[in-house]
């Protein structure tokens, strides 16, 4: 069945020893580069994981909450991205290690500071563990609901899944925004909790729908080369790419919203967070970031043939992911300085995770059907045509 | 036919039909080919050979635009015409235009999207379409699928083209003579439209001028005026006196306006102006002259100003031998103190600026009795 076209298709020994050999670098961080930079490389890949997951997830959501059909035929391939909210766990887990060290609000310190004496609750230890824990937890559950009831329907073909989910996904919702929100508070600006922004969470949702998005347009054409989902046309791509178009500007949107209200109040401990960001080496990043995730998809998605064009649409698609990989990597790694750190214990924290979600994904794309062959709007969605 | 034609139109019961038809009526190079439908039918733009929409393009063109000027206006108002420092942002913040530039932006796309497409691409304003007054137009309506031939050039032969349309399947044809007059917009038609907005315009103009002029205090909305504040020279209940101004706190002066020349007049004829004659400080007093003095005294100081008509009392006219003759700290006594109907300017200028104003009125004296050394210095 595959017929490896894709230059990208590397054999899976290779991603196995890119993953032992991150294995390697990430352990020798530890001990080499201090438990600070380890950390935060952990929770950099923590949220990245968990963004593409749950965006994934979103997406599925999305569709059974409007009841859409044109997406019924690639809904497949959401539902697949989404399970790495499994392998999210245990890394989750593990980066609850990371409490005590990155995060000031869970130091005993934090109950003598002025600032924090207040949320000292809130950001603590066992609190702080026990809402990821149960972010983690309703995760599993829409994904129990939403992509083991749909994969059940394979072999069932039972109407009943689509109204159950219907039913499911108002409330999904309200979870997700919940769980969107927790993370991005707790895990993100929990580590300078002096600061905060209301509009934080919906602004790394912005980037965790993109992230989805663009893996799930990335995955699809990946499956059109091998000669995989036929009948999914143009007009199903358009779509994928008019999302993306919108949500790159609703990020930009947030992001400078966020920024000119600070900016203009201009009270310490709210503009502290950008002037980090905007200083030295930082600041260059911050232009970049600001090109790759807003001007150039905007220009390269802006014209109608672009968002059908599978050539076109898979480059904005590699960009949204670098660009949301960066997005994160600015949120998270000033914390280590007024440098950017980037080397070897950065590499093998990619290699480890990179290679790992890749050999994740890609076992899922080879389990079961490619569509969800039970659905009965799939006929319809095949049809689709704008 | 005798009489030119607009288009022929074939008659098809069904879309596939009708889809089948089109290559063959095109191949057949009568004239422009049009379908019309009840409804939007799938592949039919790219079968009818239509060419892509340069709507999006102008959008696109007119939404930088937008940006553009949004930008280029807020920038040369809040940092090249009248620089101004606003919540300790520098002149000119890029910040604070975003919101601005993004509205803009959004308002040419739009009206570029809406206009372009009723005005330059579906020729809006017309009469009606030729093809509404046809037979056909009641099955276009319900459940007929038409395609037209319409005529390109004199050379239209519509013979051959309902015989094109009967060969690809046509039920019916119906040849639509030309319209007697053009339905499109004429010359003729755009005058008499221009006429009506131009009369618009005067009567409007004219009943606002009347109606302003009648009732000057109709104010629509004042929401303006009636804010809760403190007016000058009202009263008002938030101060225990019962005024809306205050004077000074008891023994306070503020900054720069210490209490000068309180004697008399003559005793003030022996102070000295403190200040270089510069021309920053020839400057700083033409400016206070021409804000604070010139409208009672006029330009060259002969006491005939705008204001005067209107005064009661008649300014001094400061070219006059008594005022050639004055030491400067009398007339510095008068702007402190004021004089008779002149009113004191003390609360209004700084020390600084009472004495460069002294140094521009004796200026002003000079211009006007210039002797033949100062035209040689002027010269120089
Ligand atoms: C509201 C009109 C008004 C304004 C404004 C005004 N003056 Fe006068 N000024 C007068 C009148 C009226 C007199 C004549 C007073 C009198 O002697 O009856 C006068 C008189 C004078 C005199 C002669 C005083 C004297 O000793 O007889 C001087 C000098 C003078 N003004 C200078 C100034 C200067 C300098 C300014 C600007 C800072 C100024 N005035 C602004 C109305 C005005």
């Amino acid at each position: 069945m595959s017929q490896d076209k894709n230059a990208s298709n590397l054999p899976a020994s290779w991603l196995w020893g890119a993953v032992a050999l991150g294995a390697l670098g990430v352990l020798g961080s530890y001990a080499a580069a201090g438990p600070e930079r380890f950390w935060a490389n952990w929770v950099f890949w923590f949220v990245l994981l968990f963004t593409l997951g749950l965006g994934s997830l979103f997406i599925v959501a999305l569709e059974h909450l409007v009841n859409a059909k044109w997406s019924v035929p690639i809904r497949r391939i959401p539902e697949r991205l989404a399970t790495l909210l499994i392998p999210s766990i245990p890394v989750g887990l593990i980066a609850l290690g990371a409490i005590p060290v990155l995060y000031p609000g869970a130091r005993p310190e934090a109950a003598h500071h002025p600032l924090l004496a207040g949320k000292a609750f809130w950001l603590s230890l066992p609190f702080f563990s026990a809402r990821t824990i149960v972010a983690l937890a309703l995760c599993l559950l829409g994904l129990w609901v939403l992509v083991g009831g749909s994969l059940k329907q394979d072999a069932t073909k039972d109407p009943a899944f689509n109204f159950r989910a219907r039913k499911f996904a108002p409330a999904f919702m309200a979870i997700f925004a919940l769980v969107v929100t927790l993370v991005a508070f707790d895990w993100i600006s929990g580590l300078t909790p002096e600061w905060y922004s209301d509009i934080f969470g919906v602004y790394v949702f912005a980037g965790a729908f993109l992230s989805g998005l663009a893996a799930t347009a990335l995955a699809v054409l990946h499956l059109q080369d091998q000669g995989r989902l036929e009948g999914v046309r143009g007009d199903h791509l358009y779509n994928l790419g008019g999302f993306l178009f919108a949500f790159t500007v609703f990020w930009s949107y947030i992001g400078f919203a966020q920024y000119m209200l600070m900016w203009y109040a201009n009270l310490p401990d709210e503009v502290i967070w950008y002037k980090v960001r905007l200083q030295g080496a930082w600041h260059l990043i911050t232009l970049v970031l600001a090109g790759l995730h807003f001007v150039l998809p905007f220009f390269a998605l802006v014209t109608r043939d672009s968002k059908k064009d599978p050539r076109r649409l898979r480059r904005v698609a590699y960009l949204m992911l670098g660009a949301h990989v960066l997005d994160i990597y600015w949120l998270i790694f000033p914390i280590l300085g007024a440098s950017p750190r980037f080397s070897w214990p950065e590499l093998s924290f990619a290699l480890f995770f990179l290679g790992g979600i890749l050999l994740w994904v890609r076992g899922a794309m080879q389990k079961g059907e490619d569509m969800p062959v039970g659905d009965p709007f799939l006929r319809e969605g095949l049809e689709f045509r704008l | 036919m005798p009489e030119t034609s607009y288009a022929v139109l074939g008659v098809f019961e069904t879309p596939d039909a009708l889809m089948k038809a089109i290559p063959q009526v095109r191949a057949a190079k009568l004239g422009a080919v049009e379908a019309y439908t009840p409804y939007a039918i799938h592949g039919i733009e790219e079968a009818l050979g239509l060419r892509k929409s340069p709507l999006g393009g102008m959008v696109l063109v007119m939404g930088i635009l937008g940006a553009i000027t949004a930008f280029g206006f807020q920038y040369w108002i809040s940092a090249v015409d009248y620089p101004i420092i606003t919540g300790g942002k520098g002149a000119g913040s890029w910040e604070a235009f975003i919101p601005i530039m993004f509205e803009v932006t959004v308002l040419f796309a739009t009206f570029t999207a809406g206009l372009g497409m009723l005005f330059l691409l579906n020729k809006l304003p017309f009469f009606g379409h030729p093809v509404l007054s046809s037979k056909s137009i009641k099955g276009i309506t319900r459940d007929r699928y038409v395609l037209a031939l319409e005529a390109e050039s004199e050379a239209f032969d519509s013979t051959a083209a309902a015989r094109a349309l009967q060969a690809a399947g046509a039920i019916e044809v119906e040849a639509l003579p030309a319209p007697d007059r053009s339905p499109f917009l004429t010359s003729d038609y755009v005058l008499r439209t221009l006429g009506g907005i131009f009369t618009a315009c005067v009567v409007a103009g004219m009943a606002m001028y009347f109606a302003t002029k009648w009732f000057p205090v109709l104010a629509p909305m004042k929401y303006m005026q009636e804010q809760p504040r403190l007016n000058a020279q009202k009263a008002s209940s938030f101060f225990k006196d019962g005024h809306g101004m205050q004077l000074p706190v008891a023994g306070t002066v503020a900054r720069g306006y210490l209490p000068t020349a309180t004697g008399t007049q003559e005793e003030a004829a022996s102070l000295v102006n403190p200040l270089p004659r510069t021309p920053e400080v020839f400057a700083l007093g033409k400016k206070v002259y021409t804000n604070r003095c010139e409208v009672c005294h006029g330009a060259v100081g002969n006491g005939v100003g705008s204001l005067t008509a209107a005064y009661g009392a008649k300014p001094a006219n400061l070219q006059a031998q008594q005022f050639l003759d004055y030491p400067d700290g009398k007339i510095y006594w008068a702007i402190v103190n004021g004089k008779n109907a002149m009113p004191s300017h003390a609360p209004y200028l700084s020390e600084r600026e009472r004495w460069a104003v002294v140094d521009y009125v004796r200026a002003l004296q000079r211009a006007q009795n210039a002797k033949d050394e100062d035209l040689k210095v002027a010269t120089r």
